[in-house]
């Protein structure tokens, strides 16, 4: 994307620019009345976004499909509307009814999907002896084999983690430590590969770098 | 001043070092090389050569919003980019309000490859969806249920590349793109059930939950955040954002480690000075 | 009858809704149509009620400018910009069925909305770097661990570790790709069980956290 030459995109564009100093007017200098400013904006118009984006959703989906003569579809049009019977105290109850087709499908289809890649696959990828005789590689599948076994005892939180457990828990929560760890690395990557980004933006509005 | 005087410097002070220090490798670059990682290689073999068919139609899911464009966008333009020049038809899909800019920025990044592609024909964007492991599993039963028209309002049937595709089985592979865990959803109701290919490219926090599944085979490439975004550039052998940006990285990554070193000694001074 | 539609009806829809997704995977494919038909609704019914968290912060907004609360000037702010953003996008939906169309939502999308999303989520950055600096210290050997593979994975992502010394992307490598492993795949098997379980409880009707009000 090249540097905008039409005057409103220019105008947005330093506007835009002027939002990120007020949002990070915060951090660099403390709470004031543009980072309150720049924080009410967002989430209006976020939620103006929100709105809109689903209703074309709703639309897409079920109104349209609804006009065109598939009169099933006036059974979710009705049950997505009684949740909003959630702000009205005495007819609460009515919302149970969509959330429990939520709620039902969630636990359906997360049963049903887990199972392979979560349990078997995992399990088979931890018990599968290694190829070739590399000394690193053996150590690798018992470093991951004995590590999973003392980590997935960690959570039996209904047994006391005393006696003969004592020892296995506590070399299984070292390994999710070193796990945490690494995700913490790469969390680490995460937040400042896109402080990166706002860094880049920042030098792009003012020309320094191409943008 | 001493180690332990360092704890108590306002943390404002650390904000604006860490601010300037991001913006320094942009303006005077440094340029480290970068090595490839096993995961990286295997998502570039897996959507070029052999593996791809002229023809066959993936599912690119921006899974991403703008604040995450740095992370996920330049893994996303090179994989575009293997996919079209293997002659694969592209679905383009999404979970996030601003997918239409993601679009936007994606034929921007990929210019001279959608200017050989016809809309509709070699690629189409279905828009937005929402509805978590549901819509995914629907998606598999019937994409046309979740998406009636693409996210210009031309009605499904009347999309050339779209006739033959109904469901989950006529899809070669997807890659998913996420700050979420909608490659998982993939995972669990794609490719666990029907065996379809498929590949992450998404923020570096889930590069962390994706390897393992990578390593169990579910996945069959992952690239893990702006890292991975650079080293699939290199691997196409066309420089972007990632390479860029992966200086600054390099700078930041680099303060905070000695940032923690000298939080650890002072405390370790502390102490010892405490004992004696 | 009352206490019947407020709790028995709603767990058993749950059950059945969970047994039809259970039955069309493992048993009958037959029951296709029907656990199509739900997921549908389902997902029709997952984009309307993401409407009601927008319903309740724009009461909450309005009865604050309305009684003159704390930021009352800026929940007015807010409600503005809300109204010119829902106005402008219909009217661009209405024209053409893309919000977009409209140019005027259009370039609040482009200008106020994009810079301000993507600045607000990086703000975790700076938290980290102060915390990184004051908070983890190498207090015992689990905090050593995972200061160690921190550092290590951290050093190894970024490539001046490699420039330095070799051995930050080899040592960063085998935590990357081994030592991390047993930890995260426990949070994945671990999950999967859990997710088990509470689904048949929910669908035996012995998880009830997700009814809250209506009195029960």
């Amino acid at each position: 994307m090249a540097y905008p030459t039409a005057t409103l995109d220019v105008i947005g564009l330093w506007i835009g620019w002027f939002l990120m100093l007020m949002i990070y007017s915060y951090p660099l200098y403390k709470e004031n009345i543009t980072y309150r400013f720049a924080e009410y904006l967002f989430i209006g118009v976020t939620l103006a976004i929100t709105i809109i984006t689903n209703f074309s959703n709703v639309m897409r989906m079920c109104i349209t499909p609804l006009m065109q003569g598939n009169l099933l579809m006036i059974v979710p049009l009705i049950l997505g509307l009684m949740i909003f019977a959630m702000l009205i105290p005495e007819y609460r109850w009515l919302s149970r009814y969509p959330i429990a087709i939520l709620v039902g499908a969630g636990f359906g289809l997360g049963i049903r999907g887990t199972i392979k890649p979560n349990l078997q696959d995992a399990i088979i990828s931890t018990i599968t002896a290694p190829t070739g005789g590399a000394l690193l590689d053996w150590f690798n599948y018992l470093y991951v084999a004995v590590g999973l076994i003392c980590s997935i005892m960690y959570f039996m939180l209904t047994f006391e983690h005393s006696g003969a457990l004592k020892t296995p828990t506590r070399i299984g929560r070292l390994f999710i430590m070193v796990g945490l760890g690494a995700y913490f690395g790469n969390t680490v990557l995460f937040r400042f590969t896109m402080l990166t980004g706002r860094a880049q933006f920042f030098l792009q509005v003012l020309k320094l770098i191409p943008m | 001043m001493s180690l332990g005087k360092l704890a108590n410097i306002d943390r404002r002070v650390f904000y604006w070092i860490l601010f300037i220090a991001l913006m320094v490798p942009f303006l005077s670059p440094i340029g480290f090389p970068i090595t490839i990682s096993p995961n990286t290689q295997d998502l570039y073999d897996g959507v070029t050569g052999d593996q791809v068919a002229e023809g066959e139609v993936w599912i690119v899911n921006f899974g991403y919003g703008v604040s995450a464009w740095s992370d996920c966008h330049p893994s996303v333009t090179v994989l575009t980019k293997a996919l079209f020049r293997e002659g694969a038809k592209i679905i383009f899909m999404g979970v996030h309000y601003d997918i239409e800019l993601t679009y936007n920025k994606l034929q921007d990044t990929c210019r001279a490859d959608f200017a050989n592609k016809v809309y509709g024909e070699d690629y189409v964007f279905l828009g937005y969806m929402t509805g978590g492991e549901s819509v995914i599993a629907q998606l598999g039963s019937n994409i046309k249920s979740v998406f009636p028209q693409d996210h210009f309002q031309t009605p499904y049937d009347d999309i050339p590349m779209l006739r033959n595709v109904v469901d989950v089985h006529d899809i070669a592979g997807v890659i998913s793109s996420d700050t979420g865990d909608y490659g998982g959803h993939f995972m669990t109701q794609w490719q666990a059930a029907y065996g379809t290919k498929l590949a992450e490219a998404g923020i570096a926090m889930n590069g962390s939950t994706d390897l393992p599944r990578w390593q169990a085979g579910n996945f069959f490439g992952v690239s893990v955040g702006s890292r991975g975004g650079a080293e699939l550039e290199i691997l196409i052998g066309e420089l972007g954002e990632a390479t860029t940006a992966m200086d600054s990285i390099s700078v930041s990554h680099l303060l905070l480690v000695i940032a923690i070193i000298l939080g650890n000694i002072g405390t370790l001074t502390e102490k010892l000075g405490g004992k004696k | 009858m009352s206490n019947i539609l407020k709790k028995e009806a709603v767990y058993a829809v749950t059950g059945l809704v969970t047994v039809l997704m259970l039955v069309e995977y493992f048993f009958f494919e037959n029951t296709q149509i029907w656990a199509e038909t739900i997921r549908t609704w389902a997902v029709i019914i997952f984009n309307i009620s993401l409407g009601l968290g927008a319903a309740r912060l724009l009461i909450q907004h309005s009865m604050r400018v309305q009684k003159q609360g704390r930021d009352w000037q800026f929940s007015g702010v807010l409600l503005g910009i809300f109204a010119l953003m829902i106005l402008t996008g219909f009217a661009g939906y209405i024209a053409t069925g893309v919000q977009t169309s409209n140019s005027i939502y259009n370039w609040l999308f482009n200008y106020i909305y994009t810079p301000l999303s993507a600045t607000l989520y990086p703000i975790t950055g700076f938290y980290i770097f102060s915390a990184a600096y004051r908070a983890f210290r190498a207090r015992n050997l689990d905090a050593a661990l995972m200061l160690i593979a921190g550092c290590f994975v951290m050093l190894k992502n970024a490539p001046v570790g490699e420039a330095i010394w070799i051995g930050f992307a080899t040592i960063g490598n085998w935590f990357q790709f081994t030592g991390q492993i047993p930890g995260m795949r426990t949070f994945a098997i671990v999950g999967a069980l859990g997710l088990i379980a509470y689904g048949f409880r929910a669908l035996l009707g012995k998880e009830r956290g997700f009814y809250a009000g209506g009195g029960e």
